[in-house]
């Protein structure tokens, strides 16, 4: 299911972004020059060894003379060679893994950063899961991929031109047709690169498809039982795993085919040229052997291949992260951006009037979910918004709180544009709370005063004493630094609701927003949170969502909203005695008693 | 190592390719001694200048012939033994899935689909993976280990192949160390990886609180922050992972000296020959591996064992609704008698139904009403045999249900569920669920009468359109009307109709329920409700409160009573006016 909208990316593509992908290594060049110092520190002691064996082999093996003193300083020299060559391995290796991994992290961090600048209509058309998906896990396996692959990739592309180099300064004839090794294994890269894309491609989509099959049967299982086709389905499921089957024996196969098995192959071939040239030699240069550099070529052989097998065994990592790459650039230049404030001198918010001049808006540009909406709000008033779901109720906040954009008409706040006001302002002066009260994992404390550090722990106090959060809160085991586990799901929807009011008031806004719970909570909060609200809205410019009509019966204001547009407007009063869609909904929500009068 | 006598019945199965595969590894583990020995036979003769051309042209066709020979050899036991791994996976899951099939649906009211399907397809891999790699490297580094030791004991020398070896356990024991090292580390960073998880999934969900706030900055930095701890702790990781290199190196490396050491001395004493000891060298790398590929193989081994018992013990679970010995294979027509004096859903303390009696004859509607939960899907649910364990009895034709077989009792069922559930495949192959080779004629038939059809030849590859998923998404109400047809293809003896109206409006609503009554003379079918509209005419209502039946009778008889289904009438009018704005049309 997951690569159901894989991109399908052509050679070029691929390239493009993997060298969009190295950008990022650009503020570790330092690093990465030091990583690579020590790789070439290593690799040249590597190469070292095979020709100190060859020296003992040479000059005193084969002759058979033993002077002390050089023998015991070549000794020492393989083995300070090989043990410091073992420490700078280890920081080499640990190098390499430390910038990828910074390298990721800085990746994630501006994915990350790019989605928080995102309008709310992004979030609205994307589901959670996988914008998730793109900052976590596509970025882990694009860390898989510089771990494992390109690391390992230039460790083995360094390792092999350092045996080539000790080749050519032992013997450059022989170097030379060893050099015949390189388009070889060249070749079965590629050939396998070729292959295995697409049978990799096809396994995994197989699988998938597998998957989604089988996570399909399993939610679907009643009806597939109620309807007797367990025996047709199974059929089916049968099918697709034999076609999974089928992929992956295609698979195994092409491994067996060009991997391990056709690198060994040519080893061995390798093997043939240094015997065979050392052979042939013999015949002509009688005695002019040297067994040594002979040894050296076998040795340099033998470490060869395996660098080789572990990149090609790598390579569908590869592909992968190229995949995953390609999803995260993707949303890196997502153009929905989060509305742009146009700049404006200090405009301050100082009585909290608002008013909405003849707004119209649409979240698709075709249907219109508010038509010319108008209404004023002076300092201290509350206006309470009443409709049907769909109304457009919260659609008007949306746009108050500039989570989109719109076009038409005017929303001012103390006589200035919403747009015109500097976003901190915005965010300072109006304090929405949220339908269903979103608490964070962390703790009471720090669920009220978010990320604010101007907010004492003395007015977070204030601030849940003021909204009668107070009394739960103290009653907990750990008070205010009690947990809040994710979406603190714990506590009641109703305690929920009065953090969330804490944390609105702490912020001690001048404009209030409400949207009011449509959940059901418990009697004993319902009453401390009606005695919030209303001290919340004293002396605070206040638009409220309301579900339950008895909640605004004092407002100043009530607009019933109906498919966009205000149908009536007016106190309660004055709605009861219209006899209009308020009254109807006072009724429809005041019980059966009254219901029977309008029958 | 319990994994392998787990897995027996496999191996047995699979015989010959285990077989072959096998006998295949040891060949090509005996093979692998040709190249270092050819080395030294060729070296010793370039050096005592014997080497006649015959000579190196017979050495270099034995050694291109045993790299061609394991070349193929290779090749055909990869085929053999990971083939036959890939064989059990597919072997188990196609069991696992029949065994799903025959589940009722108590045995998913325990599970998450989601655990499901990691037995699936993790256990499943991790299996696979123990009867293809597990046996590769158990069998390949025993006989790679032995034939190598044994080969430089024989043909070299034993002396120096034990001082050689000195210093080789402490590689198998170092990179033991490590691997558990590691294993802890990385659940470490796993954990540190879900906690970013987390966070980035909160961050995304109360985005709105977020940006109330203003404080997608501060956020950004809690990111940050977050994400830095995951780089920590996956460098700790690194520490031991960038180990095993310089480890290996260091043990092959002090190996190596005390071969070149003390095979010196004894090239010199003329107990070995210089072509020898290089062969020596070389064998010795052919023993890194098998040294590493006994600490890998443990962990092969114990996850493949706790997945193959996690299977096993899902594959084991009894499957809970039988059919009985002799249970009748005739489809029932419509008559029902449902007298539930208690039913309990296995695992909950109250019970979901009690009392409840009512009979209906062949060819009348029954509605059901009543609030969430008062028990009207139950009903369904039981008389479809999903549930059993009820008292009382419900029998159709004067027979109880209990004595149909499953498969004859549902066929006579066409069933509506409530959350129209419709499979990623096009309209027509779902309103043909029943049987795939159903005709275009009766599909648009059934379509027309659950008043879809339109709605269908209204897509763009109309009833091709492939749905779910991958596919279109449909409004509410055509998943419901889909949903209808396809139960309506089977022209059903008895129609459930699970609050699958909901989502259509009330014109849609009359208009299927009058197209129905046409059509289904003589057919009995049951209807279930929040909207009282849907029931209105049914030859019997029955109001539910709490599992009990509280009012019964039809719309004339319960308006009349003025008790809970009045009061709904009443209310649900009203809604309706408020729903058009306040104005009646």
């Amino acid at each position: 299911m997951k690569n159901a909208n894989q991109p399908v990316l052509s050679g070029k593509e691929q390239w493009k972004i993997l060298a969009r992908l190295l950008t990022y290594t650009a503020p570790f060049k330092k690093q990465i020059a030091i990583a690579f110092i020590l790789l070439l520190i290593m690799i040249a002691g590597d190469v070292a060894g095979p020709i100190l064996i060859k020296v003992f082999i040479d000059d005193f093996l084969t002759p058979r003379t033993f002077p002390y003193e050089p023998l015991v300083a070549l000794a020492s020299a393989y083995i300070v060679i090989q043990v410091g060559n073992v420490f700078i391995t280890y920081f080499q290796l640990m190098k390499f893994q430390e910038i990828a991994l910074k390298i990721i992290q800085q990746l994630r961090v501006d994915v990350f950063s790019r989605v928080q600048t995102l309008g709310m209509r992004y979030f609205d058309q994307t589901p959670a899961g996988s914008i998730v998906s793109r900052v976590t896990n596509d970025t882990e396996a694009i860390k898989e991929m510089f771990v494992s692959v390109l690391v390992g990739f230039i460790q083995s592309a360094f390792l092999i031109v350092g045996i080539f180099i000790a080749m050519f300064i032992l013997n450059v004839r022989l170097a030379l047709f060893c050099l015949v090794i390189l388009p070889v294994i060249f070749l079965i890269m590629k050939t396998y690169r070729k292959y295995s894309s697409v049978f990799y491609q096809d396994l995994r989509e197989r699988l998938s498809q597998l998957n989604a099959k089988l996570a399909e049967s399993l939610s679907g299982m009643t009806m597939i039982q109620a309807f007797r086709q367990e025996e047709r389905m199974q059929k089916e499921f049968g099918d697709t795993n034999q076609h999974h089957y089928n992929a992956g024996m295609k698979n195994i196969k092409i491994d067996g085919l060009l991997l391990r098995p056709a690198i060994d192959l040519v080893y061995v071939l390798a093997l043939m040229i240094v015997l065979s040239f050392f052979g042939i030699t013999s015949f002509s240069a009688a005695g002019g052997i040297e067994i040594g550099v002979l040894y050296a070529f076998i040795s340099y052989l033998d470490r060869f291949f395996e660098p080789i097998n572990q990149v090609m065994q790598r390579l569908s990592i590869f592909q992968q992260a190229i995949v995953a790459a390609s999803r995260v650039f993707l949303l890196l230049d997502e153009k929905e951006a989060a509305p742009k404030q146009e700049r404006v001198e200090n405009a301050h918010i100082s009585k909290g009037e608002i008013e909405f001049k003849d707004v119209t808006f649409s979240y698709d540009g075709k249907q219109d979910v508010l038509k010319n909406i108008s209404f004023t709000a002076r300092p201290g008033e509350t206006i309470a918004l009443v409709g049907h779901t769909g109304s457009g109720k919260s659609s008007i906040i949306n746009l108050l709180m500039r989570f989109y954009e719109f076009n038409n008409g005017q929303i001012l706040i103390d006589g200035v544009s919403i747009k015109q006001f500097k976003e901190e302002t915005l965010r300072e002066k109006i304090g929405l709370v949220l339908q269903d009260p979103f608490l964070f994992f962390g703790t009471i404390t720090s669920n009220i005063k978010l990320y604010n550090q101007s907010i004492s722990q003395n007015d977070v106090k204030k601030a849940a004493e003021f909204v009668q959060a107070h009394t739960f809160i103290e009653k907990l085991p750990d008070q205010y630094e009690q947990k809040v586990v994710e979406r603190g799901t714990t506590f009641s929807s109703g305690q929920r609701q009065l953090v969330a009011f804490a944390r609105t008031i702490a912020a001690s806004p001048k404009i209030l927003v409400l949207d009011e719970a449509t959940a059901n909570i418990d009697t004993e909060t319902e009453e401390a949170i009606q005695i919030a609200l209303e001290r919340m809205r004293r002396g605070r410019t206040t638009i409220a969502i309301a579900h339950r009509l008895s909640t605004i019966q004092d407002a100043e204001l009530i607009l019933v909203l109906h498919q966009g547009e205000i149908v009536e407007r007016g106190n309660h009063q004055e709605l009861l005695k219209r006899k209009g869609l308020y009254h109807k909904m006072y009724l429809l929500q005041n019980g059966l008693a009254e219901e029977q009068e309008i029958s | 190592m319990r994994v392998f006598l787990y897995l027996m019945w496999f191996f047995k199965q699979e015989k010959k390719a285990y077989v072959t595969g096998i006998l295949l590894l040891l060949l090509v583990a005996f093979l692998q001694l040709v190249p270092p020995r050819l080395i030294g036979v060729v070296v010793d003769a370039i050096n005592n200048e014997t080497l006649t051309s015959a000579d190196l042209i017979k050495w270099m066709t034995l050694l291109l012939s045993s790299a061609v020979g394991m070349y193929v050899l290779r090749y055909i036991w990869r085929v053999m033994i990971f083939g036959s791994a890939v064989k059990l996976g597919r072997q188990l899951r196609e069991r696992l899935y029949k065994h799903f099939t025959q589940m009722a649906p108590q045995f998913y009211q325990n599970r998450r689909v989601g655990d499901l399907m990691a037995h699936a397809t993790n256990d499943l891999s991790a299996v696979q993976q123990t009867a293809g790699a597990g046996v590769l490297t158990l069998v390949d580094s025993l006989a790679t280990g032995l034939f190598v030791i044994a080969a430089m004991a024989i043909t070299i020398d034993v002396k120096l192949t034990l001082i050689a070896l000195i210093p080789m356990p402490f590689m198998a024991i170092l990179t033991n160390y490590y691997g558990t090292l590691l294993h802890k580390r990385f659940g470490v960073a796993q954990e540190a990886f879900s906690d970013l998880n987390d966070k980035t999934q909160e961050s995304i969900s109360g985005v709105k609180v977020l940006k109330t706030f203003g404080q997608e900055k501060e956020d950004i930095e809690s990111f940050s922050s977050l994400s830095k701890e995951v780089v920590d702790k996956n460098i700790a990781v690194a520490r031991v992972d960038s180990l095993f290199d310089p480890t290996i190196a260091l043990v092959v490396g002090a190996s190596f000296f005390l071969s070149i050491f003390y095979g010196g001395q004894m090239v010199v004493a003329d107990e070995l020959t210089i072509g020898q000891l290089i062969s020596f060298t070389t064998y010795l790398g052919l023993l890194i591996w098998p040294m590493l590929a006994f600490g890998w193989l443990f962990n092969i081994v114990e996850r493949g064992r706790a997945s193959y018992e996690r299977v096993e013990a899902l594959l084991n679970q009894d499957i809970d609704i039988k059919d009985k010995p002799n249970a009748i294979a005739a489809p029932p027509k419509g008559e029902i008698l449902v007298e539930i004096d208690d039913f309990t859903f296995p695992g909950s303390s109250t019970p979901s139904l009690k009392e409840v009696h009512f009979t209906l004859n062949r060819g009348e509607t029954l509605g059901i009403v009543g609030r969430t939960g008062a028990g009207k899907t139950t009903i369904l649910k039981l008389l479809m045999r999903e549930f059993e364990g009820y008292e009382g009895k419900i029998m159709i034709d004067s027979i109880s249900i209990d004595e149909y077989s499953k498969s004859a009792l549902r066929s006579s069922i066409g069933y509506v569920p409530q959350d129209h559930f419709l499979f990623s495949a096009s309209i027509k192959e779902n309103i043909a669920f029943t049987n795939p080779a159903l005709s275009q004629s009766e599909i648009n038939r059934a379509a027309s009468l659950a008043h879809v059809h339109e709605d269908i030849l209204g897509f763009s590859s109309g009833y091709d359109t492939v749905v779910g998923e991958r596919g279109v998404s449909l409004s509410g109400g055509q998943k419901q009307r889909i949903s209808i047809a396809r139960a309506l293809i089977m022209n059903p003896e008895i129609l459930l109709l699970d609050d699958s109206l909901s989502a259509v409006d009330a014109k849609t609503e009359e208009a299927i329920l009058s197209s129905l009554k046409e059509t289904r003379n003589g057919k009995t079918t049951i209807i279930t409700s929040h909207r009282l509209s849907a029931v209105q005419h049914a030859d019997l209502i029955i109001v539910l409160d709490e599992g009990m039946l509280v009012e019964s009778g039809s719309h004339e008889v319960l308006m009349k009573q003025k008790g809970w289904y009045y009061a709904m009438y009443m209310r649900q009018q009203l809604e309706d006016l408020v729903e058009q704005g306040g104005h009646a049309e």
